[in-house]
């Protein structure tokens, strides 16, 4: 078996494990990052882009809201290419209290997140689809954050000094020496291949499978509760701000403008199962109900997809009987050598987004100490690979760009701009196995389309540069398939339906993806 | 709505002369505004739409209507500068709205961006004069000679091309030295004879390509109206901004079709005429930007006159087809022994009623009509007159003018007089409104001659 | 003069190839007809060629384990239309065909042929019949089962496929030889990519836009000299499906003389080449006996009269006109166009004259199968059916298309046929309910 030596393993490849990866490997640590999927394809990957101002929390969780803030300015600097200064609003609709937004706003003078109170014909002009009976309007630094292009930057950063990042290498052990985690022992979901890491420490950055992962090295005391919720993508923006509701936290209060869509999110169900990804029909109904007293009229506009995240909660010896929404959403760092007399392996799990790199300081502080040695942090000032000009994300730009080559770039993904030369260089780079992993990559086949146009065409480029056969690339060309449904046939309606009737046709009829050679 | 007066002191419905600081897709306020860019939630890639592009089709400078149109609108963001050129291609035709099997509101989405392109890229000085066909009639009529030998001057054409970009080869009207108005107002009342009773009114949208460039239009439009029964009411009128609104000049395109619609329903139109009185023009471009474009582009729906002139507009062949159906229309027409090829204008398709022409034109004993499939000569308005588009033009309209030649026709009947124009120039031969054939074939036909009422 | 009426003998919604079918047949036979369409239609999109039966569902299939589709031909392909009807139809009793009965099935496929060949592209042709399915070769270089197909087809009929080059460009987004070479070759064809630049002006390039420059002779001259020298013996050549949109006759022959072998062409993504020649050919016939259409006109409701439906009303340029007459034929399309529709409250309805559907799932009942080749409860969904394709809830409404309900067109592979075999139908209706036929009026002109 091979074997492979480090300072650091991170199990986990969401945006805490990537964050950690970097942020050990600036300190000179030697680091291995491992994900039994691909990076991102988690929690990370499966929320509404929302970099939160802090707001949210400002009445009822001020420590989180003041991490929220400071972070928020942090990441801005740090990791600018992946944020769009979208700005955001809380807005009180006519179903909300108009005096929870002098609380909001009390709050957030306390906690130091940005807040001023705008003229309602002012947030109106700005986004013209919210509801015209809104009371009152806060503005605040919200913003969102793309977490591929994230993590993906973490990764190359850390890579570039030196990290192993290994995708699709599941955990199948972890390897005590008596009290004493000494690494684990991977396998390569690929190949098969089974891979022995040894680790002076080994971070348990799993998020909501950190339970598990824990229990691999034989501790059954991390309880993390597994809260699904929902989201659903809007064809197209309808804002370009965040708009969340003036209200304590609950369902559906929050349209995310990301890329090229507008998410609404999100609901909060307990599950115990972290790989659930059911998408329960009341809970569609519900979101779309609740999507509309912001944008009224919702119901009328594309919805393009439905999907699940499960967020990690971690209980700390409590008895849960409140929903997971009012279990906290602070992050729990998790030294084993103290809580469980096992040394070697520290978990992180618990947190939000918006705070990983914190969350990252405080493990690889952990670390450190763990291994004896003291290497200051410096990702609150590194930029990442990417966002050294300190430009942020604009969309228009990407259009631009496309505009720029007119005619020298073949486009495949017609609805995200996607050209063959950036699918040729991911190509290039590895560590791609489907066409899903593309998807991460360049948003291949998330737009309104979902991937009836350029699923062909990706797959054709595949097969000539990934050097894989034929059978393989029409096993991609179904598993995609099968893929893109898994998110459209819950949320199927109106426009999309359309769509996806004229997508069975390109595939089943002109295509014939049924019947391919066996 | 309520909520407090904004910083800058403005109520929250922004008034429709004055541009929103914030979006040109949402001037106006209200509904309609989404209702086109949402209407690109419509879009399902089927590329319907680029097949049908006469401009995508010659040029690899546009990349299609539904590339600019709703796939690019997905990234178009009202705080962010403008960060595309290629929308400034589309010709504004049209017919990818028309052949939309989904209702997206492709060309109304492109007029859009290309507003918001020209505010932020600024407009050259070109664009300003050619939008501008009112000012430049009343300029040139009274000199008209001169002027007509200036525009046939190739020396001069070729500095204009230079100065300001307009093709030396542009297939620019002839003023025709006198204004249809001032006959019709020198003219007065009815003159026809014969009709007892009480007349049925109608007021008659002329538009500028009438008033400057072919007056006898107008006065065949008169009289034929005037043989079916109708008295003509011809108010003051001016340019409708179409122009305008092509070249992305919004805010002068709404001054203008409001003043327009302001004067149709006025005194002098609908005002002074019976109930449910209509509003009848040749000039079918003109007749969809009152009745549509005025109010989904320039987004002034909920302006009262505009909304009643736009209720109350036909397009003449659409109005006689009708009458035709109702028997009201007059059926002894003389037989025309020629062969006729018929093109029906991309904006006369933008109606949505099919091609009525035809339907009239078979009334006509002896004339044989040769119906032509291409969809579009290049010209779209004041398209084909700039320099870095001229070109396009041409190559757009090749086929059209192909199908022209092997049709063996002597004349081209077409709705549009800046097709007519275009097709004329290409191919030579004579191109007339299709209620030319109508007039002549009703003995409507004396010497009309050019210089003169 | 509010709410005016145009009057005609028929009315024909939708200009997909149901219902210029139903349009053409009602004109021919001297009706006056008007179509009314939203846009253009399914023609653009579908690959031109016309699918009667390709495979049988599984109801009508020999009893086979259900499985994954993970490739080839199963028990479910059909090789000889004419037998495996009557077992489509003693297993679904309610499908289309059924309705429209094998005779109608037989003449429109026949009328079809010749519209094609009295049609405005010269020499162009469509081959085949019910007696035997051609496997023809799809893009990702799989087989596939049609019909009738355009002469321009017929050399990649894998029966007699031995040796053939695909070509493509790179700039050729929609077409990837190499993927379709080695797929076709494992179902025995000896099939190898062949890349060649095209003089595109352009890196990105659709069929249509190669389509164009092959209606150009000298273009054809210039690619042929430079395939000929790569080709190998007997060796046939494939390129994308895109020989010529305005002679694709002398395009195809054209090439064949040169290269010295069998050209064919392959069809792959919208926008289809030789749909949008099959739309030339049906709306010109149209023109020729005297029918209209009327595009960017939406129907938007009726106004009915008891149980007969009196005008239809469309949304044209911001004003409703409204379209009065003895028939209407309903050829609007299903889900794909939207005519029929399911909202965001699970409600389904016909959008067009709001008539009533049939084929919904049962209350509880799952619209979508998780698995993509699942069976799809919602899928089967059409407008409510009296007998024959009589709309049930009014007296004087023909369904014909995809508005129908109880066929899965894209995977039974009988789509085109469907929409032929219906429209046709739908006319021979019309004519003996409402007497519409008059002697053939003599056609309106050439069309060009």
């Amino acid at each position: 078996m091979v074997g492979l030596e480090c300072d650091l393993l991170v199990i986990g490849g969401g945006a805490t494990g990537a964050g950690v990866a970097w942020d050990a490997a600036l300190r000179g640590l030697e680091v291995v990052l491992v994900d039994r999927h691909d990076l991102a394809s988690g929690t990370s990957g499966r929320f509404h882009g929302l970099l939160h101002s802090g707001a949210r929390y400002a009445v009822k969780d001020p420590r989180a809201a003041r991490e929220c803030i400071s972070e928020n300015r942090v990441l801005r600097r740090v990791a600018a290419d992946c944020i769009e200064d979208t700005g955001g609003l809380f807005v009180t609709t006519p179903w909300d209290d108009p005096a929870y937004a002098d609380r909001l706003l009390e709050g957030c003078r306390q906690t130091g997140v940005d807040c001023e109170e705008l003229a309602v014909g002012r947030a109106l002009r700005q986004e013209p689809l919210l509801h015209p009976r809104i009371a009152r309007a806060l503005a605040v630094p919200d913003a969102s954050i793309d977490v591929w292009k994230l993590v993906g930057a973490l990764c190359r950063g850390a890579q570039q000094r030196g990290a192993r990042v290994l995708p699709y290498h599941a955990v199948v052990a972890i390897s005590r020496d008596g009290e004493e985690v000494r690494g684990a022992r991977l396998r390569d979901a690929r190949s098969g291949e089974e891979l022995e890491v040894r680790a002076r420490v080994t971070v348990n950055a799993a998020g909501a499978w950190a339970g598990q992962v824990a229990e691999l090295a034989g501790i059954d005391s991390v309880r993390v509760l597994p809260g699904r919720g929902i989201m659903i993508a809007m064809a197209h923006r309808l804002v370009n701000t965040v708009v969340n509701r003036c209200k304590p936290p609950a369902d559906g209060d929050i349209i995310v403008p990301i890329r090229t869509v507008s998410v609404i999110g999100t609901t909060d169900e307990h599950t115990e199962d972290p790989d659930d990804q059911r998408v329960p029909e009341q809970e569609v109904d519900a979101l779309l109900d609740d999507g509309e007293r912001l944008v009224p009229n919702l119901r009328e506009a594309r919805a393009l997809r439905v999907w699940t995240g499960v967020r990690p909660l971690f209980e700390d010896a409590k008895a849960a009987a409140t929903p997971t929404r009012d279990v906290t959403r602070a992050h729990a760092l998790l030294e084993h050598s103290e809580r469980d007399g096992v040394g070697g392996l520290i978990t992180i799990t618990g947190g939000k987004l918006t705070t990983f790199r914190l969350m990252a300081e405080e493990t690889v502080d952990a670390a450190c100490r763990a291994l004896g040695e003291a290497r200051p942090c410096t990702t609150a000032t590194e930029p990442l690979p990417g966002s050294e000009e300190q430009h942020s994300y604009r969309l228009s730009e990407r259009l631009g760009r496309k505009e720029g080559g007119l005619r020298e770039r073949q486009v495949v993904c017609e609805c995200e701009l996607v050209s063959r030369e950036q699918l040729e260089q991911q190509l290039a780079r590895g560590g791609v196995a489907s066409l899903d992993d593309l998807r991460r990559r360049l948003r291949l086949g998330m737009g309104p389309c979902q991937g009836g146009f350029c699923i062909y065409r990706a797959t054709g480029i595949l097969h000539e540069q990934g050097g894989i056969t034929a059978a393989e690339a029409d096993a991609a060309l179904l598993e995609f398939l099968d893929e893109r449904w898994k998110g459209s046939w819950p949320i199927l309606y109106g426009d999309q339906l359309r769509q996806a009737r004229l997508d069975e046709w390109i595939f089943q009829g002109v295509l014939d993806v049924a019947h391919l050679p066996a | 709505m309520r909520g407090a007066v904004g910083a800058e002191g403005e109520d929250q419905l922004v008034s429709a002369t004055a541009d929103s600081p914030h979006d040109a897709l949402r001037v106006g306020g209200g509904p309609l505004d989404e209702l086109l860019r949402g209407s690109l939630d419509h879009c399902v890639k089927c590329t319907i739409c680029e097949t049908a592009c006469p401009v995508a089709a010659v040029t690899p400078l546009f990349p299609g209507p539904k590339y600019v149109g709703p796939q690019a609108e997905r990234f178009r963001v009202a705080r962010e500068p403008v960060a595309e050129w290629s929308v400034d291609y589309c010709s504004g035709c049209g017919i990818c709205s028309t052949v939309c099997p989904q209702g997206v509101k492709i060309a109304e989405l492109n007029a859009r961006a290309r507003a918001r392109l020209k505010r932020q890229r600024g407009v050259p000085l070109r664009d300003r004069i050619i939008t501008r066909p009112t000012l430049l009639g009343r300029l040139g009529t009274p000199l008209a000679p001169l002027a007509n030998a200036a525009l046939a001057s190739r020396p001069l054409r070729i500095l204009a091309e230079k100065t300001l970009g307009v093709h030396r080869d542009a297939p620019l009207p002839r003023f025709a030295g006198w204004r249809f108005s001032r006959w019709a107002r020198a003219r007065g009342g009815t003159l026809s004879p014969a009709r007892t009773g009480a007349r049925r009114q109608i007021v008659y949208f002329h538009g500028c390509g009438t008033e400057y460039y072919e007056p006898w239009e107008g006065r065949r439009m008169v009289e034929l109206l005037e043989h079916l029964g109708f008295e003509v009411l011809v108010p003051p009128q001016d340019c409708c901004g179409l122009p305008l609104q092509s070249s992305g000049l919004f805010p002068d395109a709404r001054r203008a079709v409001l003043r327009l619609a302001r004067s149709l329903a006025g005194p002098g139109g609908l005002a002074a005429a019976g109930e449910q009185t209509l509003i009848v023009g040749n000039a079918t471009s003109c007749t969809l930007m009152l009745k549509r474009e005025a109010l989904e582009i320039l987004g002034l729906a909920g302006n009262p006159e505009l909304e009643l002139v736009s209720q109350r507009t036909y397009d003449i062949c659409e109005l006689l087809l009708e009458l035709h159906h109702r028997g009201e229309l007059r059926t002894d027409l003389q037989p025309l022994e020629e062969t006729v090829a018929y093109h029906a204008p991309c904006q006369q398709q933008g109606h949505g009623i099919g091609k009525p022409a035809l339907e009239l034109l078979a009334l006509i004993p002896g004339l044989e009509v040769r119906e032509l499939s291409a969809r579009c000569c290049g010209i779209a308005g004041t398209y084909g007159l700039k320099a870095e588009k001229h070109q396009i033009a041409l190559d757009a309209g090749r086929e059209l003018f192909e199908q022209v030649e092997r049709s063996g026709a002597t004349s081209v009947a077409c709705d549009s007089d800046t097709c007519r124009w275009q097709i004329t120039r290409a191919t030579g031969r004579p191109a007339h409104h299709p209620i030319d054939y109508l007039y002549r074939a009703w003995g409507l036909e004396r010497s009309v001659a050019r210089n003169g009422p | 003069m509010s709410a005016a009426e145009l009057g005609y003998d028929a009315v024909v919604i939708g200009a997909g190839t149901a219902g210029l079918t139903a349009a053409c047949r009602l004109a021919e036979e001297g009706a006056r007809v008007c179509v009314l369409a939203k846009g253009i239609g399914c023609t653009h999109l579908a690959a031109g060629t016309v699918d009667v039966l390709g495979y049988l569902p599984e109801a009508a299939a020999e009893p086979a384990p259900r499985q994954r589709p993970t490739g080839g031909p199963t028990a479910a392909l059909v090789r000889e239309p004419a037998a495996a009807l009557p077992r489509l139809l003693a297993a679904l009793p309610e499908h289309p065909y059924a309705r429209t009965g094998r005779a109608a099935l037989e003449e429109a496929l026949a009328w079809l042929a010749r519209t094609v060949l009295a049609g405005p592209l010269p020499g162009y042709r469509y081959l085949g019949g019910l007696e035997r399915n051609r496997l023809l070769p799809t893009a990702l270089g799989g087989l596939r089962p049609s019909a009738l197909i355009p002469e321009t087809f017929a050399a990649g009929d894998a029966s007699a496929l031995r040796r053939v080059a695909i070509v493509g460009s790179p700039a050729l987004r929609d077409f990837h030889p190499r993927l379709c070479a080695e797929n076709l070759r494992r179902t025995g064809v000896q099939a190898r990519p062949l890349s060649v630049p095209l003089e595109f002006d352009r890196a990105d390039a659709s069929t249509l836009t190669l389509a164009r420059r092959l209606d150009d002779r000298a273009f054809r001259a210039r690619l042929c000299a430079e395939l000929t020298p790569l080709l190998r013996d007997e060796e046939q050549v494939a390129l994308p499906a895109a020989l010529g949109l305005r002679d694709p006759h002398a395009v195809w022959s054209d090439l064949e003389r040169r290269l010295g072998r069998a050209v064919f062409e392959i069809p792959t993504l919208p926008p289809s080449v030789p749909g949008m020649r099959l739309f030339e050919i049906l709306s010109s016939a149209l023109r020729r006996a005297g029918g209209r259409l009327a595009l960017g006109a939406e129907v938007i409701g009726a106004q009915r009269r008891g149980a007969r439906v009196h005008s239809v009303s469309v949304r044209a340029a911001g004003h409703e006109r409204r379209y009065a007459a003895e028939v209407f034929v309903l050829a609007s399309g299903g889900l794909a166009s939207g005519a029929i529709e399911l909202d965001s409250r699970w409600r389904a309805s016909e959008r067009v004259l709001g008539l009533a559907l049939e084929g919904l799932p049962s209350a509880g009942e799952r619209r979508f199968s998780p698995d993509y080749f699942g069976e799809h409860p919602f899928a089967r969904v059409g407008v409510a059916l009296g007998p024959q394709l009589w709309a049930r809830e009014v007296e004087n409404v023909l369904v014909a298309g995809a508005a129908l309900p109880g066929a899965l067109p894209w995977r039974e592979g009988s789509g085109e046929g469907i929409a032929l075999a219906s429209g046709y139908r739908a006319a021979q209706l019309a004519i003996e309910a409402a007497g519409l036929a008059r002697p053939a009026r003599s056609p309106a002109g050439a069309v060009l």
